[in-house]
């Protein structure tokens, strides 16, 4: 299978699963709107009607003239906007809205805003910067971790990294938060409970020490839970790789235990290992959205509970959106990582070069 | 596979299992687990769920464990419920003009620093005949160093509950009798806000010396109460059988309490049920179909087998939990815990596919399927009889890796408030804890056991699958 042509299977897989998404989304979107538009009719009936008392004395004087101008109010009403035409067919109305992130605004204002796509704007940048943040330190502790445990496979590191690794991913990672803030804030009160600054925010350079210092609790946590995994598959990997021919040549040519490591396994293991971080990142963002939530931290987990507490459904669905889109775009970096680090995926594409 | 082979074969494995140390924990603690969810309704009580979303009368709120205690310097008292067998009850006094006493004593031993909450009394069964002249009802407390407090003299009618702490009256009585103690120039001016904040219960049960409304001293030793009933008309009828006293708790328990004072024992072990449930379930569903699908694709092959491996890599790239928190919400209030099984299974069936249909497709090509194949065997035959039993082993080590996916997932709903709105799980307790603050106010006992006990049920299914990969996968067992 040729680069080219293993690329344009997963952008193709990547959209029917946007489509599919979408849909779902706009179904949901359209029931909501639905429901909010029916309420409004009845408001701007009586409000039309309250505005002209002529009308209205005419019309209490017989009841069933009220009914009949009543009805036809309200399926004119139900006429301007659409509701009396099938629901696909509005359904498919309300896609170009999804598409775009117009759902409209939340009843309460969130982070001072009550437009989605502008709360949705200022959530998205805080999310990635905490858990960009926290990944960078799960790789590297992992990484380095996971190659001493494959130097020294079956020593006491190595089953501890096992272990370790068994029982992080047994954890809850919003639950280990919840802990971390028990443990760290309540109890010793080293570190804030929740939020990204303080209340009032600081100025100056001091907003942002305060940021980092209320990003240890969130990142620490995070890092906790993941990293174990990752020093287990990296062991996995570069135990396979230690056992190849060429790393037996390297030290019989008498290459560096060190350099053999990090220059002959490490390379070879790179490919497998980076695939296997960044769909294991992918993997472990619900968990960190949640984790989120536990913190206060005002990302996009923060609006997942807001919405769901709230009933804020439009917010629900355009977080909903924004959180496939985003994990389709890094599947789709996660998957031309693959397609370029893979010998077996580049095979076509080099040899037509 | 004819019997003794199965006997036989289950005899190796057994026999390589039982060096895997890993494994027999995961096993002991499996047997705990399901035992644990078996026994709720005899280790707890049988009507716990219909319970669980109402307020659970009596219980105190937010109270650690008993056994807090022992950590503590402070010692904190227990709950406890006194009914009409704990009671001396001193039965039906004639005095004569219609007049008749009752009375009921009993014993407090205070050995805590911080006395109960509150003293609770209800289901005094009265029936008055005229309910302009109730009966009326006081309450006195004999106290270790001698000293008598009444405590409350008020009227009793049908259903009357007296909740002693809470009284006005009591208040005031307790104030006037402490204040004779206290030292004149601390209450000088103070007397309203030091009788609006000052805890009733700790007063009573404090040394009667100077401080004892500012800063009270447990007084320990044996407490008196005593209740007396006066009826003043024929007919009324007192029966004190169903009495119950409550000494509303510092300490609850085995657990604690939660904001509605529920038993946060009675939900760990319930939630057992849900947790077991939903993880076994949702492995051995996406096991069945995930082998089906793999063995069926890798079987029929060609374009068939492309078509299917393409719908599998589609729902493999659908991001779970958004999804299914969208769709939670969608259905909220009506969601079952099938409903998230269900969905759960949809999702999660696709790695096993994967592997499943890249082992049959190695068997397929081995001589003894071709040999099969040229005596005549059918698809049928080849699939059941030669494809699958290979697989199964496979199969188990993967149902048993999968359930704590399935159990955390299921968590992770619940404690977004998705979750089975009738069933008790552990991730709705956590909910409960996130909404009511309970990390920031430092309830521990309502946080920490039912993440412990998720983390509990992950654990046991990891062990046991890693053991069960690694004597069935032999390849694995030098890593």
């Amino acid at each position: 299978m040729g680069y080219g042509r293993y690329l344009a299977i997963r952008l193709l897989n990547a959209a029917l699963v946007l489509a599919l998404v979408t849909l779902l989304v706009s179904v949901l979107f359209t029931k909501v709107a639905e429901e909010d538009l029916r309420s409004s009719i009845q408001e701007q009936i009586n409000f039309k009607l309250r505005a002209n008392p002529e009308l209205q004395k005419q019309l209490s004087a017989d009841p069933e003239k009220f009914q009949e101008w009543y009805q036809r109010e309200y399926n004119r009403l139900i006429r301007v906007y659409e509701l009396d035409k099938p629901f696909w067919y509005r359904v498919v109305k309300r896609t170009k809205d999804t598409l775009t992130l117009n759902f409209g605004n939340t009843k309460m204002p969130i982070f001072g805003e009550t437009n989605v796509k502008k709360i949705l704007a200022t959530a998205i940048p805080r999310t990635v910067l905490l858990f960009t943040t926290a990944e960078i330190f799960v790789i590297l502790i992992g990484l380095l971790l996971g190659v001493k445990a494959a130097q020294v496979a079956g020593s006491t590191l190595d089953r501890g990294v096992s272990v370790l690794a068994m029982l992080t991913s047994s954890i809850p990672m919003w639950w280990f938060g919840m802990i971390a803030i028990l443990v760290f804030s309540f109890e010793l009160g080293w570190f804030p409970s929740g939020g990204m600054t303080s209340t009032p925010p600081k100025e100056g350079f001091a907003y942002y020490t305060d940021i980092l210092y209320h990003m240890v609790l969130p990142v620490g946590t995070i890092v906790f839970v993941l990293f174990g995994g990752w020093a287990w598959t990296t062991r996995n990997i570069m135990i396979g790789t230690m056992q190849e021919d060429f790393i037996m040549v390297a030290r019989a040519k008498g290459v560096p235990e060190r350099k053999v490591i990090y220059g002959h396994a490490l390379r070879a293991a790179a490919p497998p290992i980076i695939t296997m971080t960044i769909f294991g990142l992918l993997a472990s963002i619900g968990g960190a959205i949640i984790t989120e939530a536990v913190f206060s931290w005002p990302g996009m987990g923060r609006l997942y509970w807001t919405a769901l507490q709230q009933n804020e459904v439009r917010l629900l669905m355009g977080v909903t959106f924004v959180t496939v889109a985003l994990y389709l775009i890094s599947m789709i970096l996660a998957d031309l990582a693959y397609g370029y680090l893979d010998p077996r995926v580049k095979v076509g594409a080099s040899q037509q070069t | 596979m004819r019997w003794v082979d199965f006997k036989a074969s289950v005899k190796d494995f057994w026999f390589e299992f039982r060096r895997q140390k890993g494994g027999l924990l995961g096993l002991a603690l499996l047997f705990l687990l399901v035992f644990t969810a078996l026994a709720a309704p005899y280790i707890t009580e049988p009507d716990i769920p219909d319970k669980w979303p109402t307020y659970w009368e009596g219980n105190p709120t937010n109270v650690p464990p008993i056994w807090y205690n022992y950590f503590t310097n402070k010692k904190l008292a227990a709950h406890e419920v006194l009914t009409y067998n704990d009671l001396r009850i001193t039965p039906e006094q004639d005095l004569g003009g219609g007049i008749k006493y009752y009375a009921i004593e009993f014993d407090y031993i205070n050995q805590y620093d911080l006395p109960p909450k509150d003293l609770i009394i209800k289901n005094i069964g009265v029936k008055l005949t005229d309910i302009n002249s109730p009966a009326q009802i006081t309450i006195t407390l004999v106290r270790p160093d001698g000293q008598t407090v009444e405590l409350l003299t008020t009227e009793l009618r049908e259903g009357s509950t007296f909740q002693v702490a809470k009284t006005g009256a009591v208040v005031n009585n307790v104030f006037n009798w402490a204040a004779e103690f206290e030292d004149p120039k601390a209450l000088a001016g103070r007397t309203e806000t030091i009788k609006s904040t000052m805890d009733v219960m700790r007063v009573i049960f404090a040394k009667a010396q100077p401080g004892i409304l500012i800063n009270p001293e447990p007084l320990h030793g044996k407490y008196t109460f005593l209740i007396e009933i006066f009826t003043f008309n024929e007919g009324d009828k007192i029966d004190l059988t169903p009495i119950v006293i409550t000494l509303t708790g510092r300490t609850y328990g085995i657990m604690g309490t939660d904001y509605m004072g529920r038993d946060l024992w009675a939900g760990l072990v319930w939630g057992t049920r849900v947790s077991l449930t939903v993880g076994v379930s949702v492995a051995v569903l996406t096991v069945l179909i995930g082998i089906s699908f793999g063995v069926t694709s890798a079987y029929l092959g060609g374009w068939r087998d492309e078509f299917m491996q393409r719908v599998n890599e589609f729902v493999a790239s659908i991001p779970v939990l958004p999804i299914l928190i969208l769709l939670g919400a969608a259905f909220k209030g009506h969601v079952t815990l099938w409903t998230i099984v269900f969905l759960m299974v949809i999702f999660y069936w696709t790695g096993i596919a994967k592997v499943a249909r890249s082992m049959a497709l190695q068997i397929k090509e081995q001589t003894y399927v071709e040999a099969a194949r040229a005596l005549g065997a059918g698809t049928g035959r080849i699939i059941f009889k030669h494809i699958l039993p290979q697989i199964m082993p496979y199969a188990f080590a993967a149902m048993a890796l999968n359930v704590p996916g399935a159990v955390l997932t299921e968590a992770s709903l619940s404690f977004l408030g998705l979750g089975d709105p009738t069933a008790v799980t552990w991730g709705q307790i956590l909910y409960d804890a996130q909404t009511q603050s309970a990390t920031i106010n430092g309830y521990w006992w309502w946080v920490i056991p039912p993440g412990l006990a998720i983390a509990l049920v992950a654990l046991t299914f990891v062990l046991i699958g890693v053991a069960l990969d690694r004597v069935l996968n032999p390849r694995l067992k030098r890593l």
